[in-house]
């Protein structure tokens, strides 16, 4: 009987897998679209109200730590403005650097922050908004979601956005899904 | 958006790994070369974009909000693999997270390649190709396996298109291409969907409905041979959506013929096939749909002439031969809450395949079967994340035979089958894995139960992706495989296990390649043979199967689209059924080429004109192509072909397109292989052609802007 040969080199498959999956190291992943979510938390800060006392002045929005849409919302700031108001964007590293912001955007990196900052902003007028999907049922008052189809949608958990005493718009709330 | 440096060094490592994993260097070349080609107009194209982000966003309305992506505005490619797909899950998944290997073609693609019918489209892909079964009729084969009989379901709309008296399907100038919105094949098993007939794939084609349609669509291919004309096919197609109710009707007729070349049997005896080997479309569709509730009816009545019969050819006039189907669903969605829907469905199809007058060596065969099917399902989201598909299924087959003294096995002109199902499936999406777990049980009154359990992972982690996936299935005994089989042997099910491994990766925004590895395994599979009195016999004998790898890669930019995959088996680790084996070649099986490349590349030069190349590169092949001195038939490898084809599509006014193209260039006549020794000659296929295409859409309506960036 002829001795059957393969082809194919079952060894030689499993190298060729490892280098295949070691090649994805070295490429960068798929780019997240931050001018999207900034549009996003602009009108988040349109389509909610804050409390007589914040409504004056600048509007703080902060950002924990280092983050690609560091620059889309420093252009929004720079180009637009909230009922009147300046948008200011601050940069934060820590949870007490929020002190006296309206808006605080969680960063996909720094997801594990929201229960500390929930903690720190309890009872005071402040929208957290968490990059990753998941956050709002967390103590995050909205965070971000992925679709199937790429589309960006949101979560809304209008208890936390109540406690913070802000009011968000029936029109947001319609766009979006409440968890609670 | 990865580096030119990265690209180059991703893909020179994916070079090397095929070239360690096949020692195939010249393919593995030509394949580089295809693949590296495009990386210096990728960084062009990019960079001149970036200059484009011109408009202010920031005054959007919330509506045009809900429609942002969280990846940005998807180019082509991103709205490809980011399609929701439901064929492979029920629940819609993107492509890259569907449980199946995938591949996707749509009207465009459809469009601006020329295709001039499914078999076009179809060998585009890896993994599939084509042989000729009897009578002319050519069925298709997958990953190196003959698939005609039962093996490859094929669903328009949702209808299986399978004829239930052998389970086999027809192409060639059969379907409207025209009217087709986009296919979704599964390149691996549905059993656990979709039962008997999916065993090793699934090819769903969706065609235009009333909303797609907004207006009126008509047109038409002429293609002329060397010898005589090849195609000439016309259709139209009216529809709209108006509110909730939605309404379409579509008509596609025209006269094919199959090749213009001479056939010669094993015994030297010769016809030419123009004028002899026709093949005539004759499908009509109505559809009306109000909300959840809609009703479906296709006429597909699909007439052939031929005088190869089995093999020898056959003294005279062609035999006309007909298949004639009539399908019927009604489909009731009811979605009591945003969670959870219910989808009563009742279908009725009625087939008569396979019909011909008596001719030398065959009696007339003229057999009429009906299947009358109810299922039911529902699917439960229990959040964004769990779904839950339940349902139960019921159908009865009877099949009549017209034919005066001829008789099923039960010595009557009639037979009465039915069968029960029921099926489920878990999807739980989590953050580092999506799990998919489903099976399907059926229990047929005659033949006995199948249950086909199967369990996936997939998960794309941006750039990357994975699927990983293990499926039993099984090909269900058709009417005629259980009225051919041994009383004292009967028949059962063949059940099939298929381990498939997909990894794939986005090269950029514009690219993507993905890479996969099969095994499939078959056991109790069903062959045909002849008893000791001649007569047809089904049984259940020994097993089959292929091992083999598919790799893709696509390139969409804004002037140039490029794709190229590949496709390997081998059978020679898995039993083999002799009829179908190459005992020259134990890795090999016959009919189909171990190796085959495809490869697109379409230039719009405007917005307006298109420009593609495309071509199917075919390894060698192994035929029986003559007997010798004793009648044994002989085996020959066949030598490789390469299919070039040139289409050009234009189209000066809005809605209206022109197109000419040549297909086969290289005037290589493919021929159309038995995959089983049968005694038949390879069947020639078509001259290099010309081809004529005109099509023309007149919208009811603008469509509405779509938010651009």
């Amino acid at each position: 009987m002829r001795k059957k040969q393969s082809i194919v080199n079952y060894k030689a498959i499993v190298i060729a897998l490892l280098l295949l999956c070691g090649s994805f190291n070295s490429a960068k992943a798929q780019e997240t679209d931050y001018k999207a979510y900034t549009l996003f938390v602009y009108n988040f800060m349109k389509y909610v109200e804050w409390p007589e006392a914040q409504s004056k002045g600048d509007f703080i929005l902060a950002v924990i730590g280092d983050s690609p849409i560091n620059k889309e919302l420093q252009a929004l700031a720079s180009a637009k403005k909230i009922k009147g108001r300046n948008i200011v964007l601050r940069k934060c590293n820590t949870v007490e650097d929020t002190y006296g912001c309206h808006l605080v955007f969680v960063p996909n990196s720094k997801s594990a922050m929201v229960k500390a900052l929930k903690e720190q902003t309890k009872d005071k007028p402040v929208l957290i908004v968490g990059e990753r999907e998941g956050l709002a049922k967390k103590g995050a008052s909205l965070s971000f979601v992925t679709e199937e189809g790429d589309e960006l949608k949101f979560d809304i958990n209008k208890k936390e956005i109540e406690q913070h005493q802000l009011k968000i718009s029936s029109q947001l709330v319609s766009l979006g899904t409440l968890i609670n | 958006m990865a580096t030119l440096g990265e690209i180059f060094f991703c893909t020179t490592k994916f070079i090397f790994t095929l070239l360690l994993v096949i020692k195939r260097p010249l393919i593995i070349i030509v394949l580089a070369i295809l693949v590296c080609l495009p990386w210096k107009m990728v960084s062009q194209t990019d960079s001149t974009e970036a200059k484009k982000d011109t408009i202010d966003f920031y005054d959007m309305s919330l509506e045009q909000l809900l429609k942002m992506r969280a990846h940005g505005v998807p180019n082509e490619l991103e709205k490809l693999i980011n399609s929701l797909i439901s064929v492979a899950s029920k629940k819609p998944l993107n492509t890259r997270e569907s449980p199946s290997i995938i591949s996707l073609i749509t009207a465009d693609d459809i469009l601006k390649s020329g295709a001039r019918d499914l078999i076009d489209v179809l060998r585009t892909i890896p993994g599939l190709d084509f042989g000729v079964d009897v009578e002319g009729a050519v069925g298709v084969g997958i990953r190196g396996n003959w698939a005609h009989e039962g093996k490859v379901l094929l669903l328009v709309d949702g209808l299986e298109m399978n004829e239930i008296l052998f389970a086999t399907t027809q192409f060639g100038n059969h379907y409207p291409l025209d009217l087709i919105k986009r296919i979704e094949v599964i390149r691996g098993p549905g059993s656990a969907i979709y039962g008997g007939f999916a065993e090793y794939g699934v090819i769903n084609i969706i065609t235009k409905q009333g909303e797609d349609l907004n207006g009126i669509s008509t047109g038409g291919i002429y293609g002329q041979g060397q010898n005589d004309y090849l195609h000439r096919n016309a259709y139209f197609a009216i529809g709209n959506k108006v509110n909730d109710l939605e309404y379409s009707f579509m008509g596609h007729m025209g006269d094919g013929q199959r090749s213009d070349q001479d056939y010669t049997d094993f015994y030297d005896s010769t016809y030419n096939m123009a004028r002899n080997s026709n093949t005539k479309p004759n499908y009509f569709s109505a559809s009306l749909k109000y909300k959840g509730l809609s009703y479906r009816w296709i006429a597909d009545y699909y007439n052939t002439s031929m005088k190869d019969g089995y093999g020898d050819v056959i003294p005279g006039l062609a035999i006309q031969e007909t298949f004639r189907s009539t399908f019927h669903e009604v489909k009731y969605v009811i979605s009591p809450n945003k969670k959870l829907s219910i989808t009563p469905r009742f279908t009725f199809k009625s087939q008569t395949p396979w019909s011909s007058k008596a001719y030398t060596g065959k009696e007339a065969y003229n057999r009429t079967a009906t299947r009358a099917l109810g299922n039911l399902t529902a699917s439960y989201n229990l959040n964004r994340y769990v779904n839950f598909v339940l349902g139960a299924e019921y159908y009865q087959d009877k099949a009549v035979d017209h034919v005066d003294s001829s008789y099923f096995s039960n010595d009557e002109q009639e037979v009465a089958y039915n069968n029960y199902a029921f099926f489920t499936q878990g999807l739980v999406k989590t953050r580092p894995v999506n799990f998919i777990v489903g099976a399907r049980y059926d229990k047929h009154n005659v033949y006995g139960d199948a249950f086909v359990p199967r369990v996936g992972l997939t998960k794309k982690y941006g750039a990357f992706h994975f699927k990983a996936l293990y499926s039993s299935s099984f090909r269900a005994p058709s009417i005629e495989n259980v009225n051919g089989s041994s009383d004292s042997l009967g028949i059962k099910p063949e059940l099939t296990k298929v381990a498939e491994l997909e990894l794939g990766y986005k090269l950029g925004r514009r690219s993507i390649i993905s890479v996969n590895l099969f095994d499939i395994t078959t056991t109790d599979p069903i062959v045909y043979k002849t008893d000791s009195s001649n007569a047809d016999l089904y049984v259940n004998e020994g097993g089959s199967g292929t091992q083999g790898i598919e790799a893709e890669y696509k390139l969409r930019l804004k002037k140039v689209n490029f794709g190229v995959n590949y496709a390997f088996y081998t059978a020679a680790n898995k039993q083999q059924i002799s009829d179908y084996s190459v005992s020259e070649d134990t890795s090999a099986l016959l009919a189909f080429a171990k190796h085959r490349v495809n490869f697109s590349a379409i230039w719009n030069p405007t917005e307006k004109l298109s420009v593609n190349l495309n071509a199917s590169i075919y390894g060698s092949r192994w035929a029986y192509t003559s007997v010798d001195s004793t009648d044994t038939s002989v085996l020959e490898k066949l030598p490789s072909t390469v299919l070039l084809n040139l289409f050009i599509n234009w189209e000066p006014v809005e809605g209206l397109n022109i197109g000419l193209g040549c297909y086969d260039i290289l005037n290589q006549k493919f021929n159309f292989i038995q995959p089983y020794n049968g005694y038949h000659p390879p069947l020639p296929g078509p001259s290099r052609e010309i081809v004529f295409k005109l099509q023309y859409n007149l919208h009811f309506k603008a469509k509405n802007r779509k938010v651009t960036k």
